[in-house]
């Protein structure tokens, strides 16, 4: 007895505690719950059999009858434009913003944190905030569109189904934008200076500079910012039940909100966790490629 | 001279940029203040014709915007006191050993890290309500919004202890400290800063926590400011200045925080996110 408490005090065992109430708590409320999500997905479940811990298998009914939902394919390209165009928006937004504050002038420190307000704030006030400026009829944005000439007439982006995805597209991309630019600043403060000297003394211009120096020596930072870019608009679930809740027919509608409307609003427990399960591997593999792109960074 | 000139022609350029970005905020600001007849305006007036700051009162009176921001403050408390009880131990370790053990652990949080809240609702909702867990609305979400945040919180502090000098630690033991003397006197001082930084950053992404909530707790009095906004925004509401009001109150503690602690929250996430 003595010595574990020795141990705890004064050993191993004080690393042991530490990482492991920590690592007990994760897995608790975060790796059993992915374990159990597997497994339900191929249970029926219903609201008679929710909270029964023993529920008939049905195989791979749940997913089968997923695939054959009208709705299943027109929600994953959703899902694939939706992640495609808010990554490349906020990198090219981001990674341009990173560049001219990387001109270093005075203050430049100071204006480029000012934008990372966006992602502090909760996502359900961003919504509501884009809610409105992306209203119809009196959205001050149609209204600067108009007066720039680039529209004739006002767009509904939450109520038209043409449009529907891209206004909750265009505010992740202004969520998310701040988050690309100060992790690309980051990749860009660590480039040498006389690296840009040499070549200018070669004679390279600004945009050869920017293809052949900055560009090759960003890739394990723009392959990081790329898959965490992945992951962050993989979560996005605020903006959707703030903007336009998946409407209107599905027009917006996500894996990712599909997954919980199918859980919380339908009650189909089984369907809901088996979209989660094919979502959660995709995301895991995303993962992946990101500690990869990072791993000499992780070993510092 | 001129090269004073580029200084603060750059420095214009970039407030231009600044006030392009952050013009969605002064909307809501501006939006708040209007009469209900005003916010209507064609074309939209951008200052205010007679500010009604009565708007604030009203807002936080008829919504009961009192009870959402406590429960808010509880939940956000609560996770920010259990992530940081746990992961800061955690972050400790990882960042002390180099071997493959600690490789394997650091691989495993970041794939909890990444799972989306939206799709691990319904396994944790439906393991609640079989352990009896949804009786405590409140607390579940606490748990579950902790096990999300933890990893981040981990591998943002990790990074901290990471830069305190191993000797430190090392010349503690030889004077004859214990590790738990050492660790609490010695390590944890200097990496104070980086724990405070990271706290406070969990502490304001539960703040605005929507999906956990808006799923487990059922009982409006338990609610927080997030679902009950989200109440608030039906879909033909034409009261945008009440929510914007609404949205003001719940959002600007938050900046204030965030503009105070600007430079220190900036300076942790890049030193932090990317390794």
């Amino acid at each position: 007895m003595r010595r574990i408490m020795m141990s705890v005090v004064d050993g191993k065992g004080f690393d042991l505690i530490l990482v492991g109430a920590a690592l007990i708590f994760l897995f608790l409320f975060s790796g059993l719950p992915l374990l159990y999500n597997i497994l339900m997905s191929f249970q029926e479940v219903d609201m008679f059999s929710l909270g029964k811990f023993f529920r008939p298998f049905v195989g791979l009914d749940n997913y089968r009858a997923l695939l054959s939902q009208p709705a299943f394919w027109p929600i994953m390209w959703n899902t694939i434009v939706f992640v495609t165009c808010s990554i490349g928006g906020q990198f090219l937004v981001g990674f341009s913003l990173a560049l001219f504050f990387n001109l270093n002038f005075v203050g430049s420190t100071f204006i480029r944190g000012l934008f990372l307000v966006s992602w502090v704030m909760p996502g359900l006030v961003v919504g509501a905030i884009w809610n409105w400026i992306l209203a119809g009829d009196f959205g001050v944005l149609n209204y600067f569109l108009e007066n720039l000439g680039i529209i004739d007439e006002k767009i509904f982006w939450r109520s038209d189904i043409n449009y529907s995805l891209w206004a909750v597209i265009i505010t992740n991309i202004w969520l998310g934008t701040a988050f690309n630019m100060i992790l690309l600043s980051v990749g860009l403060a660590g480039i040498p200076e006389d690296v840009y000297e040499a070549a200018e003394l070669d004679g390279a211009n600004a945009i050869q500079r920017l293809w052949t120096i900055t560009l090759p020596m960003m890739r394990s930072t723009i392959g990081a910012v790329v898959s965490l870019g992945l992951i962050f608009t993989l979560q996005q679930f605020d903006l959707f039940a703030a903007i336009t809740s998946g409407g209107p027919a599905n027009s917006s509608n996500v894996a990712q909100y599909w997954a919980w409307e199918l859980s919380f609003r339908q009650y189909d427990f089984a369907k809901g966790a088996a979209i989660s399960t094919l979502m959660i591997f995709f995301v895991m593999f995303a993962a992946i490629v990101y500690v990869r792109s990072t791993k000499h960074e992780v070993r510092g | 001279m001129t090269s004073n000139r580029i200084q603060y022609t750059l420095l214009g350029i970039a407030v231009i940029f600044a006030l392009v970005y952050l013009f969605p905020l002064y909307w809501m600001y501006v939006t708040a203040l209007k009469s209900g007849t005003e916010i209507f305006a064609i074309p939209p007036t951008f200052v205010p014709n007679e500010p009604n700051w009565g708007v604030f009162g009203y807002v936080w009176e008829v919504r009961g915007m009192g009870k959402f921001l406590w429960n808010s403050l509880v939940i956000a408390t609560g996770t920010m006191i259990i992530t940081a009880g746990l992961g800061t131990g955690c972050a400790y370790v990882l960042a002390r050993y180099r071997n493959v053990w600690i490789d394997v652990a650091l691989f495993l949080i970041l794939m909890l890290q990444v799972l989306p809240a939206s799709l691990m609702i319904t396994p944790l909702f439906v393991g609640f309500s079989q352990i009896g867990l949804l009786n405590t609305p409140r607390f579940a979400v606490i748990l579950a919004v902790s096990a999300k945040a933890m990893p981040f919180f981990v591998i943002l502090v990790r990074a901290t202890f990471m830069a305190v000098p191993g000797e430190l630690e090392e010349a503690a033991l030889v004077d004859g400290n214990s590790r738990v003397g050492a660790f609490v006197s010695i390590v944890l001082p200097l990496a104070k800063n980086g724990v405070l930084v990271s706290a406070i950053l969990i502490f304001m992404q539960a703040f605005g926590e929507f999906v956990y909530s808006k799923s487990i707790i059922q009982d409006v009095n338990l609610q927080p400011a997030s679902v009950g906004l989200n109440a608030f925004m039906g879909p033909n509401t034409i009261e945008w200045n009440n929510i914007m009001a609404y949205a003001t109150i719940y959002v600007t503690p938050i900046l204030a925080a965030f503009v105070l602690l600007q430079q220190r929250i900036v300076a942790g996430l890049t030193s932090g996110a990317l390794k």
